[in-house]
């Protein structure tokens, strides 16, 4: 493994962790002085010449060196003079000493780059018009930028330039290995963040390589990255290939909704087309990181779409029809329905404008019945304190915790940002994690407890006899985090008021009274913003009456089907994918994707974030909340907002938080939640096992990811390797 | 001499006028017939094509104005140049003097296609498909059997 002293004490640069901004519980450090340029510069020691630079704006060009991987120092693209030192020196990988004057633009500097850069075009094809990676490629823009103007490579031989033979890394990631430049970003990320050693290089000199030793798929949830890192167009986009150049493309900042994590992406367009989505650095989410299925479902944007309102016909055929007619439809539905009998559904990917436009109708239309589709457990404080259903600690915090005890949740699969967060914890900061239920490979070393729920009771009673206790009793920030899957079932409460129990008993006994110990891990990007403005979780409860109509905004989970319906149910649809939910609607109403929309989402911390509409919702789909409200109006029950600052000025009424587009609340009435938990603690017997366990259970997950192709190819790659003898 | 004061008195153009009305149909059918072609001719019918449009002629027309055709009734004011078959679009031309019937050295096979007007503007347009794949694809929902 890669927890070895060497990484540790490279981990002490402080570049490597999220900057203090997003941490509050590192510590500070004197400064030294240092001068770039002439001009000084106060940093901690142990930061290197690079990052020195770099804080007074002076950018040292480098292609091996990512602030968020180990320094490896083997490109020599970042040489810089040093006053009083012989030869010029690797920034990246010098520390500053006190007093240390940097030359970044002397002639010697100049020269070791220039040396350098013409180095690597010698064993660079020169095939950038039909290179993907042309225009946003680190070798072309250094090339210019700090490169010789001419060159002494001359094939005087016609021997050709130096080629590689390409790999075959999966059905994500293009190598095109003869451009490599042996940075070995790629390696490194795959070794330390993604934590799959399968990557390295075989030969030395001229003949070195990137790549897996045998052909062997690249088995990460977050393999796409190694595409950003990549500073060449060695590892491109297989989906994206030969797709546009990136200066054709419009960058929209979005967020990602097929996790609850809540992702900061770019959106890039062209005429009216989703073409890929890339993420955007937000340190107290996803660094700059994003998983596979964020990155590439997007193909299942352009699929499966339902782009017209349709309506049964006698037969039971869905066929389309004018807005006029479906909505007139969905509307005497509605009105002829006893208000005891309606149910509301919200789904996994619904923003909050549509789930409140939604609540508020059926509120008005006289129904309490509105849920969403994954279960809570509302006994005890339920969903009226944040605090039982969130992540407290925050993702960003997830990276100070010491130890990490995981409940019932696969979290690489889950949340796979979290898991690389935790995953940096272990490796750069001696994190130790514990998990109970089911044995599955999160990527790094943990201590498995069991997988049966009574471990929690022992553990939360203090009569557990496992090491586990007495680690956790001991530990300074521990994190428990419990996923929200397991409190579907009957004994779902009294596990959560155990996990309550735990962590709160812990929480209580730290000195440093600010760390939050409980978090809740959620299932969808829509949750936490549904229990917010109210939601009811579950729908159990309101399928036992036998409703007469049924609303769905985007329910696709399956939860609700034909057979636990009653015959003569109307099921009216609303989403943009067709999937579960619209196969068995009656009514369906064409809805926009989160990409065509300027939605509001929660991520599982309890942020609020919007999305902002990149490309037109296809066809006739409109967005969601404005379906509802015209639905609302020829219902005969007008929702008082016309447009979104009106729709986001009620959800501000119900839940301040949701307009404050960012920031996160600290959530509090710990006390209150754990005394209302504590007649719950009933005797637990059952065992916890999570629905994601292995890499191909993670890529289809939803109704935008079961509509991609890009995922399903994913699906069979897996399988496949799980095959090979590799 | 008579002839002299026939012209001086204009007398000839009199006749001519009385001419066309009378070819026309009278004074409500060459009323009709200017509303319709905007214009009064007296000629000689040279043929009629498969359409039933009516080619004329007369020489006292100056040269491009003394053929000409008038289109079937049931055009109505729907008619336009593309509406003259091909069989006559050459003498009306003036590429030949010989009308189709007279002309010995047009040979008909049955391969030949019939003949059509312009249809655009009209529904019967011809529309090109596009040949590019759509970038959204829909959804088709699954169709229930007929019960």
């Amino acid at each position: 493994m890669l927890r070895q002293p060497l990484t540790r004490a490279l981990a002490l640069s402080p570049s490597r962790v999220a900057p203090l901004a997003a941490r509050k519980f590192a510590a500070q450090a004197d400064k030294v002085e240092v001068f770039i340029d002439d001009k000084p510069v106060y940093v901690p020691p142990g930061t290197t010449v690079l990052q020195a630079a770099a804080e007074i704006g002076v950018e040292i060009p480098r292609f091996c060196y990512h602030e968020r991987l180990a320094v490896a120092g083997n490109c020599r693209m970042c040489l810089v003079e040093v006053e009083k030192s012989p030869k010029p020196v690797a920034a990246c990988a010098m520390p500053v000493m006190k007093g240390m004057r940097v030359k970044t633009n002397s002639d010697l500097t100049r020269k070791a780059r220039e040396g350098v850069m013409e180095f690597l075009l010698v064993n660079h094809p020169l095939d950038c018009p039909i290179c993907d990676q042309g225009g946003e490629c680190d070798l072309q823009d250094q090339s210019m930028a700090f490169g010789s103007d001419k060159s002494r490579f001359t094939d005087i031989h016609f021997s050709g330039k130096r080629a590689v033979e390409d790999k075959d890394v999966g059905p994500l990631i293009k190598t095109i290995m003869t451009r490599c430049i042996h940075c070995t970003r790629c390696i490194r990320f795959a070794s330390e963040v993604a934590g799959v050693d399968d990557f390295g290089t075989t030969g030395r000199g001229t003949d070195m390589q990137v790549g897996t030793y045998v052909e062997k798929m690249f088995l990460s949830e977050l393999s796409g990255n190694i595409i950003d890192l990549c500073p060449v167009g060695a590892l491109t986009s297989k989906p994206y290939s030969f797709a546009a150049r990136p200066w054709e493309t419009r960058r929209i900042d979005s967020v990602d909704v097929l996790d609850p994590l809540g992702s900061n992406i770019v959106v890039a367009t062209r005429t009216n087309e989703v073409l890929r989505i890339l993420p955007r650095t937000n340190e107290e989410i996803n660094e700059e990181w994003l998983s596979d299925k964020s990155r590439f479902a997007c193909d299942g944007l352009k699929r499966q779409r339902l782009v017209t309102p349709m309506i049964a016909d006698s037969r039971g055929n869905l066929t389309p029809v004018e807005w006029e007619e479906a909505i007139v439809a969905a509307a005497t539905a509605l009105r002829d329905c006893p208000p005891d009998k309606l149910l509301v559904v919200g789904g996994d990917l619904a923003d909050a404008e549509s789930l409140v436009a939604l609540k508020d109708l059926a509120n008005r239309l006289g129904s309490e019945a509105v849920c969403t589709e994954h279960y809570f457990p509302l006994d005890g404080a339920g969903t009226d304190l944040r605090s039982s259903y969130l992540l407290n600690t925050k993702i960003a915090n997830v990276e100070d915790a010491d130890f990490v005890l995981l409940i019932g949740t696969n979290v690489r699969f889950e949340a796979p940002l979290l898991n690389a967060r935790i995953r940096k914890a272990f490796i750069h900061k001696e994190t130790d994690v514990a998990l109970i239920g089911p044995k599955v490979d999160l990527t790094y070393e943990y201590t498995h407890v069991g997988d049966s729920a009574s471990i929690v009771k022992d553990l939360a009673t203090g009569t557990s006899s496992h090491e586990v206790l007495k680690r956790l009793e001991n530990s300074k920030r521990p994190v428990v985090i419990l996923g929200a899957d397991q409190l579907k079932t009957s004994e779902g409460p009294a596990l959560l008021a155990y996990t309550q129990e735990l962590a709160l008993s812990l929480q209580d006994k730290l000195e440093n009274k600010e760390w939050k110990v409980l978090n809740v891990l959620q299932r969808t990007a829509s949750q936490v913003a549904a229990m917010d403005l109210g939601y009811k979780p579950g729908v159990g409860e309101m399928l036992q009456k036998g409703p007469k109509v049924v609303f769905m905004l985007g329910a696709d989970a399956g939860v609700i089907t034909r057979e636990n319906l009653p015959k003569d149910c109307v099921v009216i649809y609303q989403g943009h994918h067709g999937d579960a939910g619209a196969s068995i609607a009656d009514i369906v109403l064409a809805g926009a994707a989160y990409t065509e929309k300027n939605g509001t989402y929660v991520n599982a911390e309890g942020r609020a974030q919007q999305t902002l509409p990149a490309v037109t919702p296809p066809g006739k789909a409109r967005e969601d909340w404005k379906i509802i409200r015209a639905l609302s109006e020829v219902v005969g029950a007008r929702l008082p907002y016309d447009n979104l600052e009106e729709v986001r000025a009620r959800l501000a009424e119900v839940c301040p938080s949701m307009v404050s587009y960012g920031d996160v609340q600290n959530n509090n009435y710990f006390a209150q939640a754990r005394a209302l938990a504590q007649s719950l603690q009933k005797p637990v017997s059952g065992t916890l096992d999570v629905q994601l366990k292995q890499l191909e259970d993670f890529f289809m997950t939803d109704s935008i990811s079961r509509a991609s192709p890009t995922m399903a190819k994913c699906v069979q790659a897996v399988i496949k390797q799980k095959q090979s003898p590799y | 001499m008579s002839n002299s004061i026939v012209k001086l008195l204009a007398l000839d153009k009199l006749s001519n006028l009385f001419n066309m009305i009378k070819q026309n149909g009278g004074i409500r059918g060459s009323l009709y017939k200017l509303y319709r072609q905007e214009e009064l001719k007296d000629g000689v019918l040279v043929g009629e094509d498969e359409l039933g449009n009516k080619y004329y002629e007369n020489p006292r027309y100056f040269y491009g104005r003394n053929r000409w055709v008038e289109y079937n009734d049931k055009a109505y004011l729907d008619y336009d140049g593309s509406q003259v078959t091909a069989e006559w679009y050459g003498w009306l031309h003036y590429k030949t003097d010989l009308p189709p019937h007279k002309d010995p050295s047009r040979p008909k096979y049955k391969w030949m296609a019939e003949f059509t007007e312009n249809m655009s503007g009209t529904t019967g347009q011809y529309v090109p498909y596009s040949t590019t794949r759509e970038k959204i694809e829909p959804w088709v929902p699954k169709q229930k059997s007929s019960a």
